[in-house]
């Protein structure tokens, strides 16, 4: 066989590559990318930070946990996506919008090389929840959109109907919540 | 009569969906695939039992089951891939059949079932095999599914 005439030509893959968390709910597995979540906690370690909802609008919404001075609506992984209950022993606490999300187990890190749409033949909140699908060791795994866990819609009902709490998400870090109720 | 020699009679593919037997229009099939993994995940659109990949192209499982058979059909290893228009552009679905399908040639006699998606059948050696309308199918499975959902939800 022949060699290329300079190796250093030959073409890489020159797809653009995401770095993704795979994480799973019930028997499902999704990702989600990276660079949307801020940060992974257990459950056992949000403790005291969490509270709950005065008037709990949405069943998939109850608490709200304050992190580093920031307050995010936790959402049940299992609830969002009308699974069976499960046993959510992970959150992952979102970049730039005001959600936390319960799940089950955080699988691995992985790199997306291909986001596929979502077919048509898709209508229901599906289109709302994920990005849509890539395809990761041979397995096709819903990419989750970090926007989709509470829309603009569920973001109002629940600021509405607890006032302040979102405002308080949307605040620049090192002003909590309970800082500027002192102010 | 041979379909692949005499281009005048239209072709049909012949599939089995649960119980039953049905046809659809030969332009309406891209291809009958075996065995591709089914791959599922969380989502409410009715009738849609996962994807499968082919070629490195996501292809929606569609389950005409509920409306055709009246149930749900049994898992398989066999997927026949049809064209649907969706909002101005083309699809490629797969249908999961049992067993494997027949590609015919004959005369659609027109009529329409009791169904509300048969556009005709055919007389194949003294066998009458409905002739559906795709969309339709898919709508009424729908509809069959959506109530079939909404009694399980009441009886639970």
């Amino acid at each position: 066989m022949t060699e290329p005439a300079n190796p250093g030509l030959v073409p890489r893959d020159a797809r653009p590559k995401e770095q993704v968390v795979m994480f799973s709910i019930a028997e499902y597995s999704f990702v989600i990318s990276a660079s949307s979540v801020q940060e992974i906690r257990s459950t056992d370690s949000l403790g005291g930070n969490v509270v709950e909802l005065d008037r709990p609008v949405l069943q998939k919404v109850r608490h709200i946990v304050e992190r580093d001075s920031r307050s995010y609506y936790v959402v049940s992984g299992y609830e969002h996506f009308h699974l069976p209950l499960s046993r959510p022993t992970s959150v992952l606490i979102l970049r730039n919008v005001p959600v936390a999300v319960l799940v089950d187990r955080i699988e691995q890190m992985a790199e997306m090389r291909v986001l596929l749409g979502l077919p048509r033949s898709f209508c229901g909140e599906e289109r709302v929840w994920y990005r849509g699908l890539t395809v990761l060791g041979r397995k096709v795994v819903p990419v989750a959109d970090p926007r989709g866990f509470l829309t603009a819609e569920e973001l109002r009902q629940l600021e509405e109907e607890n006032p302040g709490l979102l405002q308080a998400a949307g605040h620049p870090a090192g002003t909590s919540r309970r800082e500027r109720e002192r102010v | 009569m041979n379909a692949e020699n005499n281009g005048l009679v239209p072709s049909f593919v012949v599939l089995q969906v649960g119980t039953r037997r049905i046809a659809l229009p030969r332009e309406r099939v891209a291809e009958l695939i075996a065995s591709p993994l089914l791959f599922a995940f969380p989502h409410t659109t009715p009738l849609i039992a996962g994807v499968v990949l082919r070629r490195g192209r996501v292809l929606p499982v569609l389950d005409l089951g509920p409306g055709v058979s009246g149930a749900p059909s049994p898992s398989t290893r066999f997927f026949l891939v049809v064209e649907r228009h969706i909002s101005g552009a083309l699809e490629k679905c797969a249908i999961p059949v049992q067993g494997a399908c027949e590609l015919v040639s004959g005369v659609m006699i027109p009529g329409a079932g009791d169904d509300g998606f048969v556009t005709g059948h055919l007389n194949l050696n003294g066998e009458q095999v409905d002739v559906l309308h795709l969309e339709k199918a898919i709508a009424v499975s729908t509809a069959n599914q959506c109530e079939r959902s909404s009694a399980t939800e009441a009886l639970s």
